[in-house]
């Protein structure tokens, strides 16, 4: 005990998450979510310099063939290969997962957090336009904004994160409301600590454990997101390839039947890459979790 | 406890419910009553949700099976005859056409007159109405009613088209709507809820997003219809219907071409192939710089292999047009072959200075077509292209976004489309989409095409009363086209319907707006 | 309390208000008006035609007037007509589809609660067994799967290939109206539908009972040497029950998103169907309807809830 004190007071702010990545670490299925999360990651970022076609080379005289040595995935309806737009399809995807996640975590945390911080007209303000956003039903809101925007890769990254950011904005301020009666938030505004400086110096630390699980089950939604707008023609358009349009294909029975290879790979990645990232969300909650300390 | 021993009664009642479903299933399959139940307006000719004849730019294979119009076209879009006219005549002129009324009856027992032919034609024209048919019936000088049963048509000048317009024209029963104000006629529910027809089917409900069901009318002139029930299925797109169709709850549907493919050689089912009458064209936007130079539109032609894109893409199930038309009568025999000839491209662009206008600029290339099939059309013609130095990047938006783009007046938006145009049967249709003069706010030429030599022979061919001479003119539009190219002139493709084999004396094609045509519905029968 | 009660229910009604205003304008920032909707691209229409349209819709009008127009009108509870289905009053057309919809999700959500709840239970009770870790992989594979993609493979299997049931709609044409025929359309969309849902409360469930039965007095019941069935039905189950009830209710939102995908598949004419047709048609009048009835049902519950809580604590009262 009288060895152990030293040691833990020296890295006070360490502390906390280094266990958190400690019992991150000892859970398998986070484990296993993580290496099958970075190897398709790996894969779509470096596919152009290990495999040798493109995504959108088209070959009209090998049309809707199956796997074979050569397309080891086959080739779709205008014989591209699907392999290669697997890779493409993961790229953008995973783009547009991650790149909606930071902008709806940034909206998210800014509001939560100012309303927290604030007074109560800032605060009302902030959580009126909080509850007007989740009032607007999501088809409403996924289908005119999808139509507004457009269809590519930057509409669909703005469609996503504006529908996804209220939710973790209540979350960061029913954490702020309770973190502005603590005692060092206090002294700090008592010091005259700016907005900013209280954002940064207390708001982040104490928020990661939200941020960090928000952040990666928004990345799985996002993907999920943008598979489904592109499967109702919103998100990604053709010839660009995506998970979700490429999946949209199955919508024709002679596809669904004789081309499986055309939309079951692209399943099976995708489902495959949600599971993986559920995964690793699940063992980031666990491992924020102080109770599971004691299981 | 309480939660526990809720899910279990519920768990308990589902399962129960659910054999009893499954073991009540054939009794309800089985029935006395004949029915047919298509996707009568599944596909680019139907219009789901639309029940006012006057306002409909489609969907008139539906509504012909309880309106009839005076004059309609034979099966095969060949030529006209008369349906609720017996007969007709039209003035050597063409200014005068006298319809002889057949014996019908209304669906509610009221004989048909010349009264309700004059009142169609008066609410079609009266824009108030909310009817799209004012515009092509303002030549339209008087409607007279001799005796009950004659109705003649008095226009200003000679007009070639006017009979194919009316057979969109389906009649009304002034006695029903007389009553009405023609504004209010528009916002009626008496369309979707108790219309009256003259056809072989009688209105019974719609059932909203659902179905609409008719039934036989016992007192239809040609006899009773063979069918007891009559059932349009409404479909959210075309593969939700061929899925309906092979899980046998429906009779017949329109289909894709790719799932066409899938029933050649499945049991059961008969494709009935057809041609679309929709010409499919690069569109250039004439308001942009771009192509102006003839040779840049030319190196496009020669830089697309039609043929290949015909043969795997459509396969072999679409034909390669030179010009805006492909009816051989329109066709002349010394036409310029647009054969895909890659090098040949790069020297006309070359030419013509391809890259001062643009370069390797990206051009955004719109479609409203958001099918796989012209996707993958799209794809193919976008590497084709790109391999003689022109950049496009095709983008695909629903009908409402493209009409709300090519109709305003943002050019850099759409530089280029892939769109289709209505490509007869009547020829005469090509000039509101092509004639300088048709230029919005007039018609209907969104590319606003101005070439001076196409105006002339449009203008030459639709004033043309000699019907010996028609052919000729329009050959000379024909190659004014091929030679200038105003639009891409890619193909016509076939469209395809499927029926079951249990239909019996069923006739459809895919005809432009779905019709109408001779399809005779009082025939259709189905085998027990 | 009843100033609170006034206060909120005032709140609401500006929410609904500034609701009305937004979608509004996001109507009218949609490219293609309900003209441009309507006209077929392939038959050529004159653009005089369509000026004479609009003008008769009103849609030539500035967007203030269009706008207050619109407002007055539903102030006094005329909420238009459908501008494509030619003469359908708004309101009963919307009203009409929230019947289908509701049961739809309940049915939905009653699937998934018994499947989720027994699945959950049973996992838990056999924890690290092959059936434990056999349900575990299904419920993971259910949460990760995207709506229309099950959607899809379920409508192919099961009526496609197999038959068992309608590939859509809600009632069989032209048949009267029976409550087996309207099951019998019902199982398999509201089946495919609870799978998400299903998953989710079924990971909670065996989350939520593995806690519980570590507690003292699971410990304490099983010393006096209560049999281990009665252990978990009477003392844990209940206990485990309650957060997952809440998780019940905070989820209900991730279902109506799973619906719209459901509906639009099996051509089910509840909201999601509606309000699909309506944006692809730019059917302005049904939209502004739908949004407003779907957003008023939200505030009125969250005002529900929020007297529930004040009825009980009076410090949010004062608040």
């Amino acid at each position: 005990m009288a060895t152990l004190s030293p040691t833990m007071s020296a890295h006070p702010a360490r502390g906390p998450i280094r266990r958190a990545v400690e019992r991150f670490l000892s859970n398998i299925p986070a484990v296993v979510g993580l290496v099958v999360t970075l190897i398709i990651i790996g894969m779509s970022l470096t596919y152009q310099w290990w495999w040798i076609y493109s995504p959108n080379d088209i070959d009209l005289r090998a049309i809707n063939q199956g796997p074979s040595v050569s397309h080891w995935m086959g080739s779709d309806g205008v014989g591209r290969d699907v392999m290669a737009r697997l890779m493409q399809g993961g790229r953008i995807s995973l783009l547009v997962a991650v790149v909606s996640m930071f902008i709806s975590m940034f909206i998210g945390f800014i509001f939560g957090a100012v309303a927290g911080f604030s007074g109560r007209l800032v605060d009302g303000a902030a959580m009126r336009l909080v509850d007007l956003a989740m009032t607007l039903p999501p088809v409403i809101f996924l289908l005119v904004l999808a139509s507004i925007a457009g269809t590519g890769v930057m509409p669909t990254i703005l469609v996503i994160s504006l529908l996804s950011w209220p939710v973790l904005a209540r979350m960061v301020r029913a954490r702020f409301l309770e973190l502005r009666e603590r005692d060092f938030v206090v002294a700090a505004r008592g010091m005259g600590a700016s907005l900013p400086h209280l954002l940064l110096r207390h708001g982040i630390p104490n928020c990661i454990d939200i941020l960090v699980v928000y952040a990666t089950l928004q990345i799985a939604a996002g993907i999920l997101l943008e598979a489904g707008l592109s499967f109702l023609g919103l998100g990604i358009a053709p010839p660009e390839a995506s998970w979700g349009n490429m999946l949209n294909a199955a919508r024709s029975t002679r596809v669904l039947e004789a081309y499986p290879w055309q939309w079951m790979f692209p399943g099976a990645l995708l489902v495959t890459s949600v599971l993986a990232i559920n995964f690793i969300g699940d063992g980031l909650r666990d491992a924020f979790d102080p109770r599971s300390d004691l299981n | 406890m309480i939660g526990r021993t809720l899910g279990r009664t519920l768990a308990v009642a589902g399962l129960a419910l659910a054999s009893t479903a499954l073991v009540a299933l054939p009794a309800i399959a089985q029935s006395e009553e004949k029915t047919i139940v298509g996707g009568f307006d599944v596909g680019p000719g139907g219009f789901q949700g639309n029940f006012n004849p006057l306002t409909a730019t489609a969907g008139f294979t539906w509504l012909n099976t309880y309106y009839e119009p005076l004059v309609t076209y034979t099966a095969d879009l060949s030529r006209l005859k008369g349906e609720l006219a017996g007969e007709y005549t039209a003035s050597d002129d063409l200014t005068t056409f006298t319809f002889k009324l057949a014996d019908a009856v209304w669906h509610d027992g009221e004989p048909f007159t010349s009264a309700d032919v004059k009142y169609t034609f008066d609410l079609a024209m009266n824009p108030e109405s909310g009817s799209i048919f004012a515009a092509r019936l303002a030549d339209v000088v008087s409607v007279e009613t001799p005796d009950e049963k004659t109705a003649v048509v008095t226009l200003k000048g000679p007009n070639g088209g006017f009979l194919s317009t009316i057979t969109q024209l389906m009649m009304l029963p002034e006695h029903e709507l007389a009553s009405k104000p023609a504004a209010e006629l528009a916002q009626s529910d008496w369309w979707s809820t108790t219309p009256v027809g003259t056809g072989p089917f009688k209105f019974v409900q719609y059932a909203s997003d659902q179905f609409v069901e008719l039934e036989a009318f016992d007192d239809y002139r040609d006899g009773r219809p063979q069918v007891d029930k009559l059932i349009n299925r409404y479909f959210a797109n075309p593969a939700a219907a061929v899925a309906a169709l092979r899980a046998g709850e429906i009779q017949f549907t329109y289909a894709e071409a790719d799932d066409a493919q899938s029933f050649e050689d499945a049991e059961g089912f008969t494709v009935i192939p057809g041609d679309s009458f929709v010409l499919n064209y690069i569109g250039f936007n004439h308001r942009t710089e771009l192509w102006n130079d003839v040779r840049v539109r030319q190196a496009v032609m020669h830089a697309i292999d039609r043929d290949t894109i015909i043969e795997t893409l459509y396969n072999g199930a679409a034909k390669k047009a030179e010009c805006n038309y492909v009816a051989p009568q329109y066709v002349p025999d010394d036409l310029i072959d647009y054969s895909y000839d890659p090098e040949k491209a790069r020297t006309l662009l070359a030419e013509a200075g391809w890259e001062e206008i643009n370069g390797g600029q990206e051009l955004p290339w719109l479609t409203y077509y958001n099918s796989p099939q012209v996707a993958n059309i799209m794809a193919a013609v976008q590497a084709m292209l790109a391999d003689v130095g022109v950049n496009v990047a095709p983008r695909v938006v629903d009908v409402p976004t493209y009409n709300g783009i090519v109709r305003g007046d943002d050019v850099s938006q759409f530089p280029l489309v892939y769109a289709g145009a209505g490509n007869g049967p009547n020829p005469a249709q090509h000039n509101i989409n092509l004639n300088s003069e048709q230029v919005p706010p007039n018609g209907n030429n969104i590319m606003h095409i101005s070439l001076p030599e196409l105006d002339t022979a449009l203008a030459s061919a639709m004033s043309e009363a000699d019907p010996s001479q028609m052919d000729a003119r329009w050959q000379e539009v024909c190659r004014v086209v091929n030679e200038q190219m105003p639009w891409g002139s890619m193909w016509v493709a076939s469209r395809y319907g499927i029926a079951s084999d249990s239909l019996e004396d069923f006739v459809w094609t895919p005809a432009p707006g779905g019709g109408p045509f001779e399809m005779n519905p009082e025939a259709w029968d189905i085998e027990p | 309390m009843l100033r609170y009660i006034a206060s909120r229910a005032g709140t609401g009604l500006f929410l609904l208000l500034a609701l009305s205003v937004l979608i509004f304008i996001m109507l009218r920032l949609t490219p293609g008006d309900p003209i441009d909707a309507y006209i077929n691209p392939t038959i050529p229409i004159g653009a005089a035609d369509l000026a004479a349209l609009r003008e008769r819709l009103g849609l030539d009008q500035p967007l203030p007037v269009q706008y207050f127009a619109w407002l007055a009108a539903a102030l006094s509870g005329d909420f238009g007509y459908s501008i494509q289905r030619g003469g359908v009053p708004v309101l009963p057309l919307v009203l009409s589809r929230v019947g289908p919809t509701v049961l739809l999700m309940f049915t939905a959500i009653a699937i998934s609660i018994v499947v989720g709840v027994s699945a959950g239970i049973i996992s838990a009770v056999r924890k690290n067994k092959a059936s434990d870790v056999g349900l575990s992989i299904v419920s993971f594979l259910g949460v990760s799967s995207p709506a229309f993609l099950t959607g899809l493979l379920g409508l192919y299997a099961f009526s496609v290939l197999l038959r068992w049931f309608p590939s859509g709609g809600m009632l069989t044409p032209g048949r009267p109206y029976s409550s087996l025929d309207l099951l019998y359309h019902l199982i398999l969309p509201a089946t495919l539908l609870s799978i998400a849902q299903g998953a989710l409360i079924m990971r909670y469930m065996r989350g939520s009972l593995l806690e519980v039965l570590s507690q003292d007095y699971v410990r304490t019941a099983r010393a006096k040497g209560v049999r281990e069935f009665w252990v978990v039905v009477k003392h844990a189950v209940r206990n485990a029950l309650l957060p997952v009830i809440t998780l019940i209710g905070s989820t209900i939102g991730g279902a109506i998103g799973g619906a719209i995908f459901i509906e639009s598949v099996f051509n089910w004419p509840g909201m999601g169907l509606l309000m699909i047709n309506a944006v692809t048609s730019r059917d302005y009048s049904v939209i502004m309807c739908a949004t407003l009835l779907t957003g008023a049902s939200v505030i009125l519950v969250n005002l529900l809830t929020d007297i529930a809580y004040a009825a009980v604590d009076p410090r949010i009262r004062n608040a």
